[in-house]
């Protein structure tokens, strides 16, 4: 019995993931709990397994983007065969899906028709008609390209960017005697026609108005012709991973989407401004240099001060719950839960886990929290339940010196606390000067829901609560 | 009075008042009309014609006297039993057998057909296709002459049946209220499609609605065309006095079905009924008059019909010669493009 | 002295600041003293000057023959239009609400519109019907709606959609002059709108598009008042970076296709939008037209936007969410633009 595999929905946000690459291989006999596929979400990549045992069958390409319980992939038993109509399937269930709508046509295989045929995958191309029109008149190969349209679709930038890329040092060559002149139109399902028959379209000539190939022209073709092995598309280009370098073009997709996304939605949408509040920090310092004589050996765990940040503001948002809400539909709605975002800078971007109900916690458990979740940041392994609902955010670039900044509020969040590195503070007894250790918090806020008065009593209460920290241990 | 549907009740035709080429062209109209509906119902029995056929056979007398009151300058509207309009007002046997054929010789080029005859030329604002929809046409036909002040008037023919649409209401009220120089011409002929008077209004007159607009109106026989003629010269008079809309009601009778010559053959009427009016044929009345009296003699009478007959030959084999419509051209005529 | 606009022309703009409702009056001042068969009739057109005083003072220049109250009859009125049209005179018909097109449809769309057709082309109506359309005032299922599918469908008729004073003058002198039946939709939200209307008689021909704002990165083209709500989305989308062409096609039947595809073709991306239901509306003629004609010029799917498919509800809050707006309008451009 023919088992579906559908693409997973990992956590309640996610509207599309991405096949990076499909680790079963065509044929390949998996049982259950192989890894089938890595996949992309917009936060994290995760090994997805097989859920049954079965010969595998992927129905879906390397590189296309789907949304949650698309059909992507089969496992057959014996010779059994994939079930007729895998591409309907897919529309159906795309049509399903929330806002499916505009994720337009789909990057496609056609069951392969014979399982001597596995593992030389051929791919319907998703590419807009204007981008095989620009293609086609500037000799760009467009199976070369990744997609960054609706769906992965490749769109008429695509290949501008590509042809930017290539630059002046390398011409646009002119378009080979082979590749379809301009002018030469083929159907949807002409080219569907042709993968199947294994015609060759560039060597076809159309009948049709204007050119235009019809089916009866791929059918003479392909009697013509004894079906020839078709030209497995080419794997999406790998990534470098030596990082940024001048002249090279980096997408905005994946994480880096996202934060584009979700960064410039925030500006877009919000009243946003910035406090910035000197804290003094003395005792705080003075109290953690003693927990780490006294609980030397005892695993407890010495909290961080962003921890004493993420333990402070979790009580201050208690008393200023404007900050630990979310606007929506012309309403302030504030949360009944302080669940406490914790940014954590990666490689290629920043993630955000989350600290939940970081008010009822004791700063003990926060610093066991965020040590584990910062270490699944950098592994990769964090979840994506791990990385949702946050409903206040802290964010530190204390450690690179940074003292002032103006961090941006998560979409959907109202407030973001920004920690700075500690220093050298003063106060002044009369005429004597007096050595303190200050640092410098920024509170991003959104000024729809919070004034700049309410927003600076909020930086009192965690001023206030840093500068007494035993209150911090206490409960 | 006749009382439409049911037995004919009136004696005989009057011909008082009408001198012989009167009479003559009574006559004249109701043969060209008895005759065309003749021949087209044969065509249309044998199978050649496309589409409808409402045919106006038996009420003649009603188109013949109302049109004998016009001028070329006067417009009516008709319905979608409109031949006999056409022909009493003036239209020519060869581009009307033409339209029926479909042929681009026809009044339409092909493009209307048997409901949509026409010619403004001679005041025949169209046959219409809609029940009721004629009727505030002509009012704006009549309001045309009342604002240029041209001595012209509309006439507008409708039947029993559409006197229950609300155009029927809402163009005589309108007329009445604006005081336009309209003639509405209802033709009684007891059926609206299968369904008798009695089971679709309550009135026996339909003139009597008149009243609700504070419209003059009278009842005639519509098997009289020398009746028809003296009442619809009464409201012709008074709407190019600047008196305003009337209505006349003629009671008739329609001898075919309501489409096509036998129709659906399911028998809504009796042969008796049917036998009873056709003993009051208008014409055969206005011919037996006429003799009886001495105005006219019968040799009078068959020269028109043979000369009728002759035209009508003429114009079946000149229809049947047309060129049929270029569909190429189908967009023709959609829009007035030239200035 | 009477301007008739070339095709690309860009209108001369004074500086005149009039409404859309005096701008679509003072066409109908101008074209009745040129033209002595031109004559206004409808219900409360005369002695009240309109419900929408479309017809302010035409009564005390043009007198009770010109300017004629009539019953409440729709169906005769539009008739009596019919017959007289066809007779040669010019009736400028009025409506009221476009709702009401609904009882007197078989004058409109069986006589007016197709009595050439089916005479042979041996009649003109040249016949103006005026209707007020549009949502957004709280009127109702009954007196908001936008039916200019209906009758863009129907062979023979011409529908003009005017979108600022310019244009409801300049279309409303096109319709009144042009020898076939028009519907001449004014959108009720827009009456008081001001903008600029010279003062001389100047006829904007029919089937030609106005580019209200040019653009690169997508096309919006816009019906009546969503004109108004494309440009102001266009106006917030460009402090976004994003490059927004909105084209009017001002009448709907005749369609200016070729500017649409010409932007179209510029653009890559076409989001269209009315306020009219988006199922069976124009949205779905336009892209297809598109797609006939630039298919191989698209990046993506054209976008329609319109109403939801019920009729307009009562309630601000339900009819603030039905009708279309520059928020919505701003939201599709940047659906169809997004890239990962």
């Amino acid at each position: 019995m023919a088992q579906e595999v559908l693409l997973p929905k990992l956590g309640l946000t996610m509207e599309e993931g991405t096949i990076l690459e499909w680790v079963a291989q065509a044929g390949d006999v998996v049982k259950s709990g192989d890894i089938l596929l890595r996949l992309a979400t917009d936060k994290v990549d995760v090994d997805v397994e097989a859920e049954g045992d079965g010969r595998f069958e992927p129905v879906a390409a390397e590189g296309a983007t789907l949304p949650p319980g698309a059909l992507i992939a089969w496992l057959l038993s014996g010779d059994e065969q994939a079930p007729a109509g895998p591409v309907d399937q897919v529309a159906v269930a795309l049509l399903e899906a929330p806002a499916a709508s505009d994720v337009g046509e789909l990057q496609l295989m056609a069951p392969t028709a014979t399982p001597a045929a596995a593992g030389t995958p051929h791919g319907r191309l998703l590419a807009s008609p204007n981008a095989k029109r620009v293609a086609r008149e500037t000799g760009v190969e467009l199976t070369a390209l990744r997609g960054t349209g609706p769906g992965g679709r490749i769109v008429s930038e695509d290949v501008e960017e590509e042809l930017a890329r290539r630059g002046a040092a390398a011409p646009v060559p002119a378009p080979s005697v082979d590749s379809p002149s301009p002018g030469q139109f083929v159907s949807p399902l002409v080219r569907r026609q042709a993968t199947a028959a294994g015609v060759d379209l560039t060597t076809v000539r159309g009948t049709g108005l204007s050119g235009r190939i019809r089916r009866a022209d791929v059918e003479a073709a392909a009697a013509a012709v004894p079906a020839a092995p078709v030209a497995a598309a080419p794997a999406p280009a790998s990534a470098a991973s030596t990082g940024p370098r001048a002249g090279q073009v980096v997408p905005l997709t994946g994480m880096r989407g996202a934060i584009a996304r979700n960064m410039h939605a925030s500006l877009q949408e919000m009243a946003q401004l910035t406090h910035g509040f000197e804290a003094e920090v003395g005792a705080l310092l003075a109290l953690r240099e003693q927990l780490k004589v006294e609980w030397a050996g005892t695993g407890l765990r010495v909290p961080s001060i962003n921890d004493f940040v993420v333990r402070a503001a979790g009580h201050a948002l208690l008393e200023h719950p404007m900050l630990n809400a979310t606007v929506r539909d012309g309403a302030i709605h504030l949360l009944e839960q302080v669940h406490v975002g914790v940014a954590v800078a990666v490689p290629d971007g920043l993630l955000v886990p989350v600290v939940r109900d970081a008010d009822r916690r004791t700063l003990v458990s926060i610093a066991e929290e965020t040590r584990a979740l910062a270490g699944a940041a950098r592994d990769g392994t964090l979840t994506l339940p791990q990385m949702e609902g946050a409903t206040f955010v802290v964010t530190s670039l204390g450690s690179y010196g940074v003292d002032f900044f103006t961090p941006v509020v998560n979409p959907g969040n109202t407030g973001i606390l920004g920690v700075g590195r500690v220093r050298d503070g003063v106060r002044w007894e009369g005429d004597v000067p007096h050595r303190t250790s200050v640092l410098t918090l920024s509170l991003s806020f959104d000024h729809r829901a919070v004034d700049g008065a309410p927003a600076a009593e909020f930086l009192q209460s965690v001023s206030g609560l840093l500068a007494r920290p035993l209150l911090l241990l206490a409960g | 009075m006749a009382k439409a549907g049911g037995t004919p009740t009136l004696e005989a035709a009057t011909v008082e008042g009408l001198g012989a080429d009167e009479l003559l062209d009574l006559h004249r109209r109701m043969v060209r009309i008895r005759v065309f509906e003749t021949e087209a119902g044969t065509l249309m029995e044998a199978g050649e014609l496309p589409g409808f056929l409402h045919l106006y056979v038996g009420q003649e007398a009603v188109a013949a006297g109302a049109m004998a009151t016009l001028t070329d300058a006067d417009q009516i509207t008709s319905t979608h039993r409109g031949h006999g309009h056409a022909v009493a007002k003036g239209a020519q046997f060869r581009p009307m057998f033409a339209e029926l054929f479909g042929r681009l010789d026809g009044y339409c080029r092909g493009r209307g057909g048997s409901m949509h005859i026409n010619d403004l030329s001679i005041g025949m604002l169209g046959a219409n296709g809609i029940v009721g929809a004629g009727l505030p046409i002509a009012v704006g036909a009549a309001f045309a002459s009342w604002y240029r002040g041209d001595g012209s008037i509309a006439m507008t023919f409708f039947g029993d049946g559409a006197s229950n649409i609300g155009t029927f209401h809402e163009a005589a009220n309108m007329a009445a209220v604006l005081k336009l120089p309209v003639v509405f011409v209802c033709e009684n002929n007891g059926y609206a499609e299968f369904t008798p008077q009695a089971r679709h209004m309550l009135l026996e007159d339909v003139a009597d609605r008149a009243a609700s607009y504070g419209m003059p109106s009278e009842v005639c026989d519509g098997m009289d065309a020398v009746a028809v003629k003296l009442a619809v010269a009464r409201s012709v008079e008074r709407a190019r006095a600047g008196d305003g809309p009337s209505m006349v009601e003629a009671k008739t009778y329609r001898y075919y079905d309501h489409q096509g010559v036998k129709g659906l053959r399911i028998p809504y009427r009796t042969q008796e009924e049917i036998d009873a009016w056709k003993k009051r044929d208008a014409i055969e009345l206005l011919e037996a008059r006429a003799v009886a009296d001495g105005v006219l003699g019968k040799d009078v009478f068959e020269k028109v019909w043979a000369q009728t007959r002759a035209d009508a030959e003429d114009a079946i084999a000149f229809a049947k010669a047309s060129p049929e419509p270029d569909p190429a051209d189908v967009l023709l005529n959609v829009y007035t493009t030239e200035a | 002295m009477t301007a008739t606009l070339e095709k690309g022309a860009t209108p001369a703009r004074t500086g005149r600041q009039l409404t859309y409702v005096k701008a679509y009056n003072e066409a109908l001042h101008q074209v009745m003293r040129e033209d002595e068969d031109v004559f206004v009739i409808g219900e409360d057109v005369a002695g009240y000057g309109g419900v929408f005083h479309m017809y302010d003072g035409l009564l005390t220049e043009f007198g009770p023959r010109r300017m004629i109250d009539t019953p409440i009859s729709e169906a005769a009125i539009v008739g009596l239009g019919v017959g007289a049209a066809s007779r040669g005179l010019r009736p400028v018909v009025d409506i009221m609400f476009m709702d009401f097109l609904a009882v007197c449809l078989d004058q409109v769309v069986n006589q007016a519109a197709k009595m050439k057709f089916m005479f042979g082309g041996d009649v003109r109506v040249p016949l103006v019907i005026t209707v007020a359309s549009g949502a957004g005032l709280g009127a109702g299922a009954q007196h908001s709606q936008s039916l200019e599918a209906w009758l863009a469908h129907t062979p023979g008729l011409k529908v003009a959609m005017p979108s600022s004073a310019y244009d409801a003058k300049g279309l409303m002198v096109t319709a009144v002059r042009d020898d076939n039946p028009v519907i001449m939709m004014l959108n009720k939200k827009l009456l008081g709108a001001k903008g600029d209307v010279p003062e001389e008689i100047y006829a904007i021909p029919f089937g030609q598009a106005t580019t209200v704002r040019e653009g690169s990165d997508v096309t919006v083209v816009a019906l009546g008042r969503m004109a108004v709500e494309a440009a102001a989305a266009a106006e917030q989308l460009a402090g976004e970076g994003i490059s927004v062409e909105v084209i009017d096609p001002r009448t709907v039947q005749p369609l200016d296709t070729d500017a649409i595809v010409a932007s179209a073709r510029k653009t890559n991306r076409v989001v269209v939008v009315h306020e009219a239901v988006t199922f069976g509306g124009l949205g779905g003629e336009i892209a297809a037209q598109i797609t006939d004609i630039a298919f191989d010029h698209l990046d993506a799917p054209v976008m329609r936007i319109g109403a939801p498919f019920s009729p307009v509800p009562f309630s601000p809050k339900l009819e603030n969410a039905y009708v279309p707006d520059r928020a919505a309008i701003a939201a599709g451009c940047r659906r169809i633009l997004e890239r990962s």
